[in-house]
């Protein structure tokens, strides 16, 4: 079963097709790339799949649930996790409060049909099943995560007092804390240095050796930071998609050639 | 759920209520409120501080959701005055089971004020959210207003312009020290539980909200339930600072529910400094006692020393003087 599956997906603004009739498989495991220049729809397509938008036509699923016009609060709890472009901790929190916040129970409105699986190595409180009230906070899990996002040194540290690659990792650490299936990462590079960048796509494919990430969509302006992260691409044009494929491949396509006027080289 | 308070309070040692500042001006305010009646042989003023004391308490309902939680409101009147005036026709009028006795009018009247703060909240705190910033401001002001004016038509109920007249006293505890001690003791209660609610899991989710109500709801936390029942904790402790205020007073008038009594609390947290607890606690005795002791001199001319104020404390130092206080030291 797909993780996700966008299937005729449509979004005007004032009579311009922002999205157009896309369509989107997400596999468990799979880390999906969505590229494409400013307009080509990219932020838009994820503002639907998380539940800001919603769209005018076509559906989107989600573990097998028919998420299409549920709040983001609900698609939240089934199990998606956002991190924002423009990073979005507790400024006037810690780390640690932030990273409690993440993984606190939150009890569950419109269950699943079935409970999702943790990410293995994330796991370890057993916090699954009776779906409410507030249920024992995961310390393990915290403890774990903390490490692999390299801010236990931090941790007493209100919010607001770290850097921008300090803030973006408690964010991520934070959504993992809430055990997504499915991450959607936000122009996760912008405002970066090259040298942040690779930082982040190195944390990113650890998550991921370590099994916490189960499956992600990262769009991203960044051709090279998609070649490191992800296995398969998305290629946006003009609200539609123009390619899709790993990532040797699509770049190949005289299409996404013509889209890009080479930048993916 | 007490040992997950623990737990969390563990992991965290720095945060907004624990600064070192804040933990050592705890200690002198408390030294502060022990020594008082022993210093002083004047019982009317001892009496008097009693009231401000109460009004504090008041100032600590407007400081957890506007402080921490970010929802500014300007209607919190409507639980302090309100349950002064519950506390009124409870106890007073004669019609079926009322007048009721002192400690279950006391009781419905926290009651009415809760039930009028979830009331609220179903209106303004709807799900996914409801109404933000001013919006919510425009309604509680709105709910001042109303009640307001419903105080001064209710007629026999009410007792219109002239308010009630209150008939019980709080027995033993009615004045003088006694009295400051039954208000002294509500304010560290009501002051500690606060913490406590603070260090808690829904108090973290609720400052959270306050911080980024967004990302709260994007981590999946139904942010219209907490912020409802932080919002109903707040009226509850209004209603019952104002229940035994107004008992101590012996009248309650229309202006109790009105929007000049929910602005006056804004300015004793603003200036005390919102999120610091501490503050508004400080912003309420003192600002309370500098208008007892002025206004009589200065008639008029003191509302504009007090206007002055609070422009030069918000430009200078928006964060109030107890967070700008706790700011300097800690960063």
């Amino acid at each position: 079963m797909s993780v996700l599956s966008v299937s005729g997906l449509g979004k005007s603004f004032a009579g311009f097709k922002a999205v157009d009739n896309v369509d989107l498989e997400l596999e468990q495991g799979e880390m999906l790339g969505l590229i494409g220049a400013n307009g080509a729809g990219k932020s838009t397509l994820l503002h639907l799949i998380y539940g800001r938008l919603h769209p005018d036509r076509g559906s989107i699923r989600f573990n097998g649930t028919d998420v299409t016009l549920l709040p983001v609060t609900n698609r939240a709890r089934m199990g998606m996790g956002l991190v924002f472009q423009i990073t979005s901790v507790f400024d006037g929190l810690t780390v640690d409060e932030n990273l409690v916040l993440g993984a606190l129970p939150k009890g569950t409105v419109s269950p699943p049909s079935e409970p999702f699986p943790p990410p293995a190595s994330v796991g370890g409180g057993g916090a699954e099943g009776d779906g409410g009230g507030w249920r024992a906070t995961d310390h393990g899990a915290i403890e774990k995560v903390i490490d692999l996002v390299g801010l236990r040194s931090l941790r007493g540290r209100s919010a607001g007092r770290l850097g921008h690659g300090e803030k973006q990792r408690l964010e991520i650490g934070m959504v993992l804390l809430t055990r997504p299936s499915l991450l959607l990462l936000d122009e996760p590079t912008s405002g970066m240095t090259e040298a942040e960048s690779r930082h982040t796509a190195g944390l990113l494919q650890t998550l991921r050796s370590e099994g916490a990430i189960a499956a992600a969509i990262v769009v991203e302006h960044n051709i090279e930071f998609i070649r490191l992260v992800a296995d398969r691409v998305t290629v946006m044009h003009r609200g539609s998609v123009l390619a899709d494929g790993p990532i040797d491949q699509v770049q190949d396509d005289p299409a996404v050639q013509a889209s890009f006027l080479g930048r993916l080289h | 759920m007490p040992d997950e308070t623990a737990a969390i309070k563990g992991i965290s040692r720095v945060t907004a209520i624990d600064g070192k500042v804040l933990r050592r001006a705890e200690l002198i305010l408390l030294t502060l409120l022990v020594a008082l009646p022993i210093a002083t042989d004047n019982a009317f003023l001892v009496d008097r501080i009693g009231r401000y004391l109460l009004l504090a308490v008041f100032a600590l309902s407007v400081d957890l959701i506007w402080g921490y939680g970010g929802m500014f409101t300007f209607g919190q009147a409507a639980f302090f005055g309100g349950a002064g005036y519950a506390v009124g026709i409870l106890s007073t009028r004669e019609a079926g089971i009322l007048p009721l006795s002192l400690g279950v009018t006391l009781a419905a009247a926290v009651t009415a004020s809760a039930l009028l703060a979830l009331g609220i909240s179903y209106f303004t705190i709807a799900r996914r959210g409801g109404l933000r910033g001013v919006e919510f401001a425009v309604v509680t002001l709105a709910v001042s207003v109303a009640l307001e004016r419903l105080a001064n038509a209710g007629g026999q109920v009410t007792g219109g312009q002239n308010g009630i007249l209150m008939t019980y006293r709080l027995g033993p505890l009615h004045q003088g020290r006694n009295f400051y001690l039954l208000a002294a003791t509500l304010l560290v209660l009501t002051y500690l539980g606060l913490k406590h609610f603070l260090r808690s899991r829904p108090g973290l989710i609720f400052r959270g909200i306050g911080q980024n109500e967004e990302r709260v709801e994007l981590l999946g936390y139904d942010v219209a339930r907490v912020k409802r029942w932080t919002f109903v904790l707040s009226g509850a402790i209004a209603g019952l600072a104002g229940s035994l205020f107004y008992l101590h007073e012996g009248i309650v008038s229309p202006a109790a529910v009105g929007v000049g009594s929910s602005t006056l609390v804004l300015l004793w947290v603003v200036l005390g400094g919102r999120g610091t607890l501490l503050g508004p606690i400080v912003g309420a005795v003192v600002l309370s006692y500098l208008t007892a002791r002025l206004s009589g001199a200065l008639l008029d001319t003191w509302l504009v020393v007090v206007g002055v104020i609070l422009v030069v404390v918000i430009v200078l130092i928006p964060a109030g003087i107890f967070g700008f206080l706790n700011r300097e030291r800690t960063s």
